[in-house]
């Protein structure tokens, strides 16, 4: 009995330990981004790793190079076939008109709104002044300036990090499969883990309009969810985080009125 | 009868680890290494060829952008200056490669990132009492690049954590295939795993002491003072310690770094052999002292609002063993006055009395010490303490207020 209910057990325990998850919030009157707009993405920040056999994180500046260009091509495609136009600024002193400080400024604030709405929005720790109002989060003035200065309709601050099972990993998850027929089954000792985020910020008011988190990976190494180095793979991460952009709850609510009426 | 056996066999093995831990734990001041056997590990315009460092680097190009952008610098260029010229003498080869940041955080403090440059705290700045202890600190900071701890440490770690990772698998695989639970084999290991990098560690930094030591005596500074700095800061904190009825945490197998003493008795061991008869040592103290003088006021402030009465009162007696001045003996007033304890008042007092007799006394000193004869019903004199402050600082904060009490 215990010999036929292993393999059936072992699929099921690699069917239920990868998977793909996203979870997005936007500010109640959200409308994605359409027609002629001008968006600004800042310091795409893009780290692909290599898990170690002991599942240490080992940096590779060559794949982390190949996965930032792939992201960034892929980006442009995706946002072009909007209607909008994307300037990608890849270093602080790149943008005209703005001082390397404030650009700095800028971005720090926007991480620490980040945590925060990561803190309230994702980890469960709810506050009750932001229950059932969407996203409800802002940069002020200080965002309201970069765009005055820069002429942006949006900014759009993206974080992608890819850590890929090297071979002495796979191999280990190998071996704990294995030990699955003699008793000590241990296949799932973590694979892939892939972690996307991107806030959107409107440049006119300074709000965060728009938040999403894609988290992918397996606990078994060898399976893969898109492997940001290649094309494809960065292209599917692209579409993950930015492709399905919700309207906010109040606009949803609008459209399903209007459509309602003209039925 | 089998299950009794194993029982004991558990039984004596965490025996067995208890006496494996305490022997490291008293083991803990490691053998010293001898500065002559330190040799710089890269040449000048070191570049990383292999995959991991080229990894760690480009991780750290990010990492050192944030760094240089940060608000938190001290930006001064006299003083920035005076970093990168330290840094360049002590640096061995790589001492035109490095760079240098001071970041205002009243703390102890001094740290080397992988891709060569270092963050200094402001809070060294305030405890080094001549240029001599603070090149020991960089010398130390540049001594963890040339010897390339941080791809050794990570190789080091890679190594272990692989080792571990197949042993306990290989220890669960095997177990179950003979019967047997491992289980707690698996965890000595991983206790011994842990264990053996925090002392990988604590070698690296003996190493880069040595290292440190023997760059900073070759630049012509007195080596004995960087074995000073740690007897001042064992001081320091045992007098910090004091006060709050602790005891100073002397150091441990889960420690990163050696302990301060044994660190200290190393470094003076380093200093004797490494000492030629007859070449003169200088400790620059002069010159120290002319570059942070700007700043020492701001050091001075930081650490006294730091509610650490025991520590902030022994880094004042230090630096005074140089001599005593007005900003000195101002900021010895105002660790009395803040911490407010019976008697406090009196003591801040007659520090502000003290520091006021001294040329260099801050505004501050005129302004505390005009309250204090204005309690004591001096008032002629208060009306002079006084007008010296709203003389030396007429644009302060609360200028219309000294006045009133000036004129009342």
């Amino acid at each position: 009995m215990l010999k036929r209910g292993l393999p059936a057990a072992v699929a099921a325990c690699v069917a239920l330990s990868g998977c793909v998850q996203t979870r997005q919030f936007a500010d109640l009157q959200f409308t994605p981004p359409s027609g002629d707009y001008k968006l600004l993405v800042l310091r795409p920040d893009v780290t692909v790793g290599s898990i170690t056999t002991g599942g240490m994180v080992q940096p590779r500046a060559d794949w982390t190079d190949q996965a930032r260009a792939s992201i960034i091509a892929a980006l442009k495609a995706q946002q072009a076939a909007r209607g909008g136009n994307v300037t990608i600024v890849e270093r602080r002193n790149q943008l005209p008109g703005v001082g390397e400080q404030e650009l700095a400024d800028v971005e720090r604030l926007n991480f620490a709104v980040d945590q925060s709405i990561v803190e309230h929005k994702y980890l469960g720790n709810t506050l009750p002044t932001k229950r059932r109002i969407g996203l409800d989060w802002t940069l002020g003035e200080d965002a309201v300036r970069l765009g005055q200065k820069t002429g942006y309709d949006y900014a759009l601050f993206m974080h992608a990090e890819d850590e890929v099972a090297s071979g002495g990993r796979i191999a280990l998850g190998v071996l704990g499969l294995a030990g699955c027929f003699i008793g000590f089954c241990a296949p799932n000792v973590g694979g892939q883990q892939q972690l996307d985020y991107a806030s959107l910020v409107d440049l006119h008011t300074g709000e965060v309009v728009w938040f999403n988190v894609v988290t992918a990976g397996s606990q078994i190494p060898g399976i893969k969810f898109g492997d940001l180095r290649t094309p494809e793979g960065a292209a599917q991460m692209v579409e993950r985080l930015l492709g399905r952009m919700k309207p906010g709850k109040a606009i949803r609510e609008q459209q399903k009125l209007q459509a309602q009426e003209r039925r | 009868m089998c299950g009794r056996c194993l029982e004991l066999t558990r039984r004596s093995l965490l025996g067995g680890g208890a006496i494996a831990a305490a022997a490291l734990h008293t083991g803990v001041a490691e053998a010293r290494v001898r500065p002559q056997d330190m040799v710089p590990l890269i040449g000048p315009g070191f570049r990383p060829t292999d995959t991991d460092e080229k990894g760690l680097w480009k991780e750290m190009d990010r990492v050192e952008e944030e760094v240089a952008g940060s608000n938190l610098l001290i930006t001064d260029p006299k003083i920035t200056n005076y970093l990168k010229t330290l840094i360049a003498t002590v640096g061995g080869p790589a001492a035109q490669d490095f760079r240098i940041y001071l970041a205002h955080i009243p703390d102890f403090n001094a740290m080397m990132f992988p891709t060569g440059f270092a963050v200094v705290f402001s809070g060294l700045l305030l405890r080094m009492r001549n240029e001599a202890q603070l090149a020991g600190v960089i010398a130390h900071e540049a001594g963890h690049f040339l010897r390339r701890h941080m791809i050794r440490s990570w190789r080091d770690e890679k190594r272990k954590t692989d080792i571990f990772s197949i042993a306990s698998m290989a220890a669960g695989i095997g177990g179950a295939a003979a019967g047997a639970y491992l289980g707690d084999y698996v965890q000595l290991a991983e206790l011994g795993t842990i264990l053996s990098l925090f002392k990988y560690s604590r070698e690296m930094e003996a190493e880069a002491d040595a290292m440190g030591i023997k760059n900073m005596a070759a630049a012509g500074y007195d080596p004995m003072e960087m074995s000073n700095i740690w007897q001042q800061l064992i001081g320091e904190e045992e007098a910090s310690a004091r006060y709050r009825g602790k005891h100073r945490h002397k150091g441990g197998i889960f420690d990163t770094h050696p302990s301060e003493g044994s660190r200290m008795v190393d470094l003076r061991a380093d200093a004797i052999e490494l000492t030629v008869p007859g070449k003169k040592y200088e400790n620059y103290r002069e010159r120290y002292l002319a570059t942070i003088g700007p700043i020492r006021p701001l050091l001075l402030d930081d650490q006294v609002k730091l509610n650490d009465p025991g520590a902030s009162q022994y880094v004042i007696e230090t630096l005074a063993q140089d001599g005593w001045n007005g900003l000195l003996r101002f900021y010895e007033g105002e660790v009395w006055r803040l911490r407010n304890r019976p008697g406090d008042e009196v003591r801040a007092e007659q520090s502000y009395a003290a520091a006021v007799a001294y040329p260099d006394a801050p505004a501050d000193a005129w302004r505390w010490h005009g309250i204090s004869l204005l309690k004591q019903g001096r008032t002629g004199e208060a009306k002079g303490a006084f007008a010296r402050y709203l003389q030396m600082k007429p644009d302060a904060p609360d200028a219309a207020w000294v006045r009133q009490m000036a004129a009342s």
